[in-house]
């Protein structure tokens, strides 16, 4: 119901009937009624969503987090106040943990140019193209279990790629065994692992490009350097940022099934990351309420991410 | 944002003060009563272990017929996060799987204690020191687990060597490894410590051979000094061993199961410091190297005045939950379990070394290892918490790779075996 339709009040004639009045006031029931309703309805109808959001997201989250404020073992339940953060940011692990996330975001831009690299020889047809874009994506698909398996075999120190760099006169490289390497590695796989599905967005960006553009670049003599730095980085800006944002998130998340089958967290701890220490404290140590605290800890990192992601939408939106 | 941000913080301070409650429930939840038990193991999948399973079922019905018995096989690298989540729920099995230690230890807590369910059970099975805490037992063993180094004969005949009578000191040991090196190329270990637990094996199973008798048997009672020339030198070894090439290469990158044992198996090293319940054992390695060629040996001595013996205790054991409704009835089917008729099955089909005596043994390589037990005496890994263990892994590695000295490992070992 258009809220144009009510009169007010003020604007009818002073001498009317009480037969009048009465299907005024009938009217005007019907109408605040219709309104309530109309005003209920939305928060009827998101209600549902709501309440499977409270229940199953944040009361399990708040759930969590005060856990984290109780003791294991034999003050299992007890309050502990702030006991298990101050143990966590003292135990070297974790902040090896807190470092290596910072080595993620540090390679960020790797992560990101590699994918988009590949896509604009692929949008310009570079010879093969088709064969490429399928062969990229390929990994997208494979678990990642199946994907550490795969390159433990190919990287162990007895594995084809050490025979291959002893062939051309390089030394065999511990790939997984040495502590300075090993995070890059893994950070290197799982860049081969997921650069596919990056790729498939960049190339849904490059559909959005006006192709007069490149046209008119070409027939003005650009190079490929100067079409890619002046038409295609300028034309593909959000998708960019997307895919920076998207890929930061996948590097802090999804890392712990390459960890686990690849290094176990090692050498010496030199592969943990967030994800794996939680997963050791509560598993292996069987401290739940520890493992809470550092489970906090990480949801902190991935809000401040989160919050900066919408942050850089929000303003890349105000751009355009 | 901004309001965000305090929405944030006022949310974890009121959680911070109010911070209380476990996620441990109170209600006892167990299928006891209602005429059925459940078990958690990760053995019971295995088709080694399926006979053993029948025996131990079929001597509970007769027990109990009205009682079903269910077994639920985990993924051994889930069981203890599973077990974790069950522990805090307070709901789970009745009767569940361990392995003997620190991993049994840190968990009574869920537990009932056996002693008076199983005491006549306490002279016929052996390995009881793994599975008690403070004068009680929690777990009644099902198998043993030792730590024997075996070796290939067939190494040893190729390099003149004769593999009946391997050398019983460190130095000739180690000449005796040059020898087969120069001869086959085989490096003296096989070495996979990508989990870390390649430094546990190493110090049990030389341990004997450098503590003397009085500081072993003050390790296993909890007075260990990580500070002492003799412990000190234990690690030095596993350093040296490395440094001096005598490893597999890359072994921190190596998996113990089931790269290393295949390192010795396919004949590249001569030695490795094994396993004696049902995997890594005497019998996967007979499989790829014939029985004859199958040798083992304990610790060589290296240091004189000491008095090498096996290393082993329980190796896995059933404990019954603190949550079960009817404890003696859970603690029989653990004594079905352990029944010399079921563990007589393990032992033919899955080649474990079991915790029953009297369960006879035959083939060369277990027998020579049923000898020695007599004068066994508990691996000094075991002795040590799940935690303590669990940094002892990082710092071997950090040790071979060289971004931590001995010393300060031994430092860090010993601040965390005090805490």
């Amino acid at each position: 119901m258009p809220l144009g339709d009510f009169t007010p009040l003020s604007a009818r004639p002073a001498l009317a009937g009480r037969a009048e009045g009465a299907a005024t006031a009938s009217r005007r029931r019907r109408q605040t009624a219709g309104l309530s309703a109309e005003r209920l309805s939305p928060f009827v109808l998101i209600a549902p969503a709501v309440l499977v959001i409270v229940l199953f997201r944040l009361w399990p989250l708040l759930l969590g987090v005060n856990f984290s404020f109780t003791g294991d073992g034999e003050r299992n339940g007890a309050a502990v106040g702030l006991d298990n953060y101050a143990e966590l940011f003292a135990d070297p692990l974790f902040l090896g943990a807190l470092r290596n996330v910072g080595w993620l975001v540090l390679l960020l831009p790797v992560a990101v140019a590699i994918p988009g690299t590949l896509a604009t020889f692929i949008y310009l047809r570079v010879p093969g193209h088709r064969f490429y874009r399928s062969v990229y994506f390929f990994p997208a698909v494979l678990s990642p279990v199946i994907v550490g398996s795969i390159f433990n075999l190919l990287l162990s120190f007895d594995g084809p790629v050490n025979t291959l760099l002893e062939v051309v006169g390089l030394g065999p490289v511990d790939w997984l065994g040495d502590s300075d390497v090993a995070i890059f590695t893994v950070l290197g796989v799982h860049i081969w692992a997921t650069f596919g599905m990056a790729l498939v967005v960049f190339l849904s960006g490059f559909a959005t490009l006006d192709p007069a553009l490149l046209d008119a670049a070409r027939s003005d003599g650009a190079t490929l350097p100067q079409v890619i730095r002046h038409v295609i980085i300028p034309g593909l800006s959000r998708t960019i940022q997307f895919v920076f944002v998207t890929t930061m998130i996948g590097m802090l998340t999804s890392m712990f099934g390459l960890i686990y089958v690849m290094t176990s967290g090692g050498p010496g701890g030199s592969t943990y990351l967030p994800e794996y220490y939680i997963w050791i404290q509560q598993g292996q140590m069987n401290r739940p309420a520890f493992a809470s605290a550092a489970s906090t800890v990480l949801f902190l990192v991935m809000l401040v991410v989160g919050l900066a992601q919408v942050s850089f939408l929000r303003r890349t939106g105000k751009e355009d | 944002m901004k309001q965000r941000a305090l929405w944030s913080v006022a949310v974890a301070a009121t959680l911070a003060l109010a911070g209380c409650g476990s996620a441990t429930g109170n209600a006892p939840s167990s299928e006891a009563a209602s005429g059925k038990l459940v078990v958690w193991d990760w053995k019971s999948s295995d088709k080694t272990a399926t006979a053993y399973v029948e025996k131990a079922k079929a001597d509970f019905a007769k027990k109990h017929p009205g009682v079903a018995v269910e077994f639920v096989a985990q993924p051994f690298d889930q069981y203890y996060t599973l077990l974790g989540a069950a522990i805090q729920a307070g709901k789970g099995p009745d009767v569940m799987m361990f392995n003997g230690g620190g991993q049994l230890r840190d968990r009574v807590d869920a537990l009932v204690p056996l002693d008076q369910y199983v005491s006549s059970d306490k002279q016929r099975l052996t390995g009881w020191d793994a599975f008690t805490k403070d004068g009680k037992a929690f777990a009644s063993p099902v198998t043993l687990q030792g730590h024997p180094i075996y070796f290939n004969k067939d190494l040893y005949k190729k390099a003149g060597l004769d593999p009946q009578r391997p050398a019983t000191t460190w130095s000739g040991f180690t000449a005796d490894c040059a020898a087969i090196a120069k001869a086959t190329k085989a490096t003296c270990f096989a070495l996979g410590n990508k989990e870390g637990a390649g430094i546990q094996f190493f110090l049990s199973a030389f341990g004997s051979g450098i503590l003397s008798p009085r500081e072993y048997d003050d390790w296993i009672a909890g007075r260990r000094d990580w500070s002492s020339a003799h412990v000190k030198q234990i690690f030095q070894l596993w350093k040296d061993v490395e440094d001096r090439g005598l490893n597999s290469k890359g072994g921190n990158s190596t998996t113990m199961f089931t790269d290393a044992f295949g390192i010795f198996q396919s004949g590249k090293a001569t030695n490795i410091i094994g396993l004696m319940s049902d995997i890594g054992h005497w019998k996967d390695f007979n499989e790829f190297l014939g029985p004859d060629n199958v040798g083992v040996m304990k610790s060589p001595v290296v240091n004189e005045g000491t008095t090498p013996s096996l290393p082993f205790d329980g190796g896995i054991g059933y404990g019954v939950a603190k949550w079960t409704k009817d404890p003696a009835l859970a603690a029989d089917l653990v004594r079905s379990l352990t029944s010399t008729e079921a563990l007589t099955a393990f032992y033919t089909n899955a080649g474990a070394v079991v915790s029953d005596t009297t369960v006879k043994a035959a083939e060369p390589a277990v027998t020579a290892l049923v000898a020695d037990l007599k004068n066994g005496k508990p691996a000094l890994h075991v002795a040590l918490s799940s935690k303590t263990i669990e940094l002892m892994g990082r710092l071997s590695q950090q040790i071979l790779d060289g971004s931590v000295t001995v010393d300060a490992a031994l430092k860090q070992l010993g601040e965390s075996d005090r805490s």
